[in-house]
């Protein structure tokens, strides 16, 4: 029988060359299994961003018949654009809003349902189901729900005497209303890693703690949270970056109203690049966009990353 | 053991009140056996089974009106059984977005339905083909003198015809007649108020509150409306452009290179609008409320809405309605309305071209039948030939179209205009901004856009 070395055998005019290392050889296999997607990600992916940055320095209309080099105009312009603050702003107020709510509800309902209860399969795929719709669909549902004429949430508020609240007409309220609607969309999943992250703690130090006599809460602060800073750190910055990039929900929603009080940045990346059809801006908006990213995502590494014990 | 119960009991009861709620909830429609099931229209629509010519057809008319023009090509197919059609019906937006790629990629229609207004953004990218050969002038079938010289400017940029009709459509207005009846407010247009104190004070009469006061009442609680006497978020840029024109203003300058909303007739226009809202109470905000659905649950008693309601009225609300012309709030009478136009890639040649002419003759010979969309045909001849009791409202809104209609305005980047200018009035309707700084804001804006081109 061939053995993996025998099928792996050198042939014969390899062995004019010096032979690798084990650690080369094991680098070489490595970057085998990668081409195949570094050859999707090159073609559809790296080449997009390289053109994308690209366009950022032309005044590219997709129809116009001439696309001139302005250089830094347009990085320019949008430095001096009020309606990219605001819509920088209002990202930077929904985001926080919702991964930290985010966050929080994910992690109470990892405790939740990781608890011996009866039922638990069927809690866990209850609270994970809203994850599996698309934004279309909730952002209809939550229409609904949020509705000042129709709403499940302002009927229920009725019984308390309380008159209709114009949740996606009120600047003070859209935000939080779309942070909440994202927050309930999008629990389920960094559940799943809390799950996962509240099964990888030791029962030991549990039940250590419990002889010593700690209670509920001084074991969740001393022993849960601190063991899942890594789970913390991975869904707080896959969280940021997600949200950053929120569309859907100002776009089906708001229409990004009242005024401008739902902009996000991606809502005026689509604004100016698909109705006002200026493309060259519209990739200066993605840049500057991807670059906040890797700053704010470079800040949480710093922040939280170096209390992670993994 | 009891937190284990507790946790449980607390997610069943979080269940349950989610689902008890959902049920209870109030209903979107006044119940009622006689609402008819709604019709979808198709979003692809295959018409014809010819193996000879297909003709591939992108149009943005997703509503019922989609429904007419397909069966008025299915009509054209079985007369001329070697051409197919492929419709495309996509929502206008994205229409437009779809339609500059496909230019891009050479993947374009070979015929598409656009507005008017967009005639010349599309034709100053030199993608439209030139229709003047098709209208008399040219040597055409098509009558020059059958389409309303408002119509007419419309298909032409630069002195080139890249449009042919298909209709008129534009704002009226739809009347709840039981509310009016109840309010013993007469349903007959002609005693439409002509001031915008007389219209305040129509919708005074037909705003209630939960006690059952109007909002003439003295009573009358504005944090309580159950039924509204107007609403002020549907479409608010046509609203705007109408009451614009009713005051003597204009959009843009004569020579079409300076944005003049902000000027005084323009701040008069939206102050109205906003009073309306804050002032008098009869409008809800415009952010946050659904107007065809108030509508149609019987809680606005006006609806601005436009031609294209006729079916929406007829068929899938049980509501008792009738159109009348567009509110006169400034000292001249002006209403919005737009054109419907086919247009033809610049690169299509052949038989397919053919195909495609003999397709549009079809359905511009036959704009009676349009009619049932709602809209109102673009050919005088067609106008002239609709019956009264089956069109009423395509016959009313139709003459304030001849009469004292105004389009939206014609440059290669209206449509980014108009998108600032949406953005300001949402802000000055919802108490965010005054008039008048909302409309510099929209200028400024839109004055960049313009020196742009």
């Amino acid at each position: 029988m061939l053995g993996i070395n025998a099928r792996l055998a050198r042939p014969k005019w390899l062995a004019l060359l010096p032979s690798p290392s084990l650690r080369t050889r094991e680098a070489i296999a490595a970057y085998l299994f990668l081409t195949p997607f570094l050859i999707f990600f090159s073609i559809f992916f790296l080449r997009a961003v390289v053109k994308a940055v690209d366009f950022s320095f032309y005044d590219w209309r997709l129809l116009r018949r001439t696309i001139p080099y302005i250089g830094f105009d347009n990085y320019r312009e949008l430095l001096d654009d009020e309606i990219w603050w605001i819509a920088l702003r209002n990202t930077v107020q929904f985001a926080a809003m919702t991964v930290a709510g985010t966050t929080i509800v994910a992690l109470a309902a990892a405790i939740a349902v990781t608890q011996p209860i009866r039922g638990q399969g069927f809690f866990r795929v209850l609270l994970y189901m809203p994850s599996l719709f698309s934004v279309g669909a909730v952002g209809l549902i939550w229409v609904w729900l949020l509705s000042t004429q129709f709403g499940v949430i302002n009927y229920g508020l009725s019984f308390f005497g309380i008159h209709p609240i114009n949740w996606l007409g009120d600047p003070d309220l859209v935000l939080p209303a779309l942070s909440l609607t994202t927050i309930w969309w999008g629990f389920g999943f960094p559940m799943l890693i809390f799950i996962a992250g509240l099964q990888g703690i030791p029962d030991h130090l549990f039940e250590a703690a419990k002889i010593d006599g700690a209670n509920g809460w001084q074991i969740f602060s001393h022993i849960t949270v601190p063991l899942l800073r890594p789970t913390i750190l991975f869904v707080t910055v896959t969280g940021v970056i997600a949200q950053f990039q929120a569309f859907g929900q100002p776009y089906i929603i708001t229409n990004g109203g009242p005024g401008r009080a739902s902009y996000t940045v991606i809502y005026y990346l689509y604004q100016m690049a698909w109705v006002a059809f200026r493309m060259g801006y519209g990739a200066a908006v993605a840049v500057t966009i991807a670059i906040i990213i890797a700053a704010i995502t470079a800040v949480q590494f710093v922040l939280i990353g170096r209390r992670v014990e993994y | 053991m009891f937190k284990r119960l507790a946790l449980v009991s607390l997610l069943l009861v979080t269940l349950v009140a989610t689902m008890v709620l959902s049920f209870s909830a109030p209903t979107i429609q006044a119940q009622g056996d006689a609402t008819p099931a709604p019709t979808a229209t198709p979003i692809v629509a295959e018409i014809g089974s010819g193996g000879g010519i297909h003709i591939s057809f992108w149009n943005g008319l997703t509503g019922s009106d989609g429904v007419t023009l397909n069966e008025m090509l299915a009509k054209f197919a079985q007369d001329n059984p070697d051409i197919s059609v492929t419709v495309e019906m996509i929502i206008w937006n994205t229409l437009y977005q779809k339609l500059q790629t496909a230019f891009v990629a050479g993947e374009e229609p070979d015929v598409f339905l656009l507005h008017a207004s967009e005639i010349p953004q599309f034709g100053s990218f030199g993608v439209l083909r030139d229709l003047g050969d098709q209208y008399t002038s040219g040597g055409g079938w098509l009558a020059d003198d059958d389409i309303s010289a408002t119509t007419m400017s419309g298909m032409m940029y630069d002195d080139t015809i890249y449009g042919i009709p298909l209709d008129n459509h534009g704002r009226g207005l739809w009347i709840n007649t039981d509310m009016f009846d109840a309010a013993g407010i007469s349903t007959d247009p002609a005693t439409a108020p002509t001031t915008f104190e007389g219209w305040v004070e129509l919708f005074q009469k037909l705003t209630l509150d939960g006690n059952g006061n109007n909002a003439l009442s003295p009573e009358f609680d504005a944090e309580n409306v159950v039924q509204w006497g107007y609403t002020v978020g549907e479409w608010p840029n046509v609203n705007f452009i109408a009451a614009l024109y009713q005051h003597g203003g204009t959009f843009l300058s004569e020579d079409g290179k300076e944005v003049t909303i902000n000027s005084e007739a323009g701040i008069a226009a939206l102050q109205q609008e906003i009073d309306l809202v804050y002032k008098y109470h009869v409008s809800p905000p415009s952010a946050g409320f659904d107007t065809w659905q108030g509508f149609g649950a019987g809680t606005v008693a006006v609806l601005p809405t436009g031609t294209w309601y006729r079916n929406q009225s007829l068929l899938q609300t049980d509501i008792n309605s009738t159109a009348w012309p567009n509110w006169q709030f400034g000292p001249q009478k002006a209403t919005w309305f737009g054109a419907h136009t086919f247009m033809i890639p610049v690169d299509l040649k052949g038989e397919k071209l053919d195909a495609v002419l003999k397709m549009i003759q079809f359905v511009s010979e036959n704009q009676v039948d349009w009619a049932a969309s709602g809209q109102v045909p673009a050919r005088l001849s067609a106008q002239e030939a609709l019956d009264p009791a089956t069109y009423p409202s395509n016959i009313l809104l139709g003459q304030t179209f001849s009469e004292y209609g105004v389009q939206d305005p014609r440059s290669t980047v209206t449509q980014e205009m108009l998108t600032y200018l949406d953005a300001e009035l949402s802000a000055a309707l919802n108490g965010m901004k005054d008039a008048k700084t909302a409309l510099d804001d929209a200028a400024e804006r839109m004055q960049e856009a313009l020196d742009r081109g």
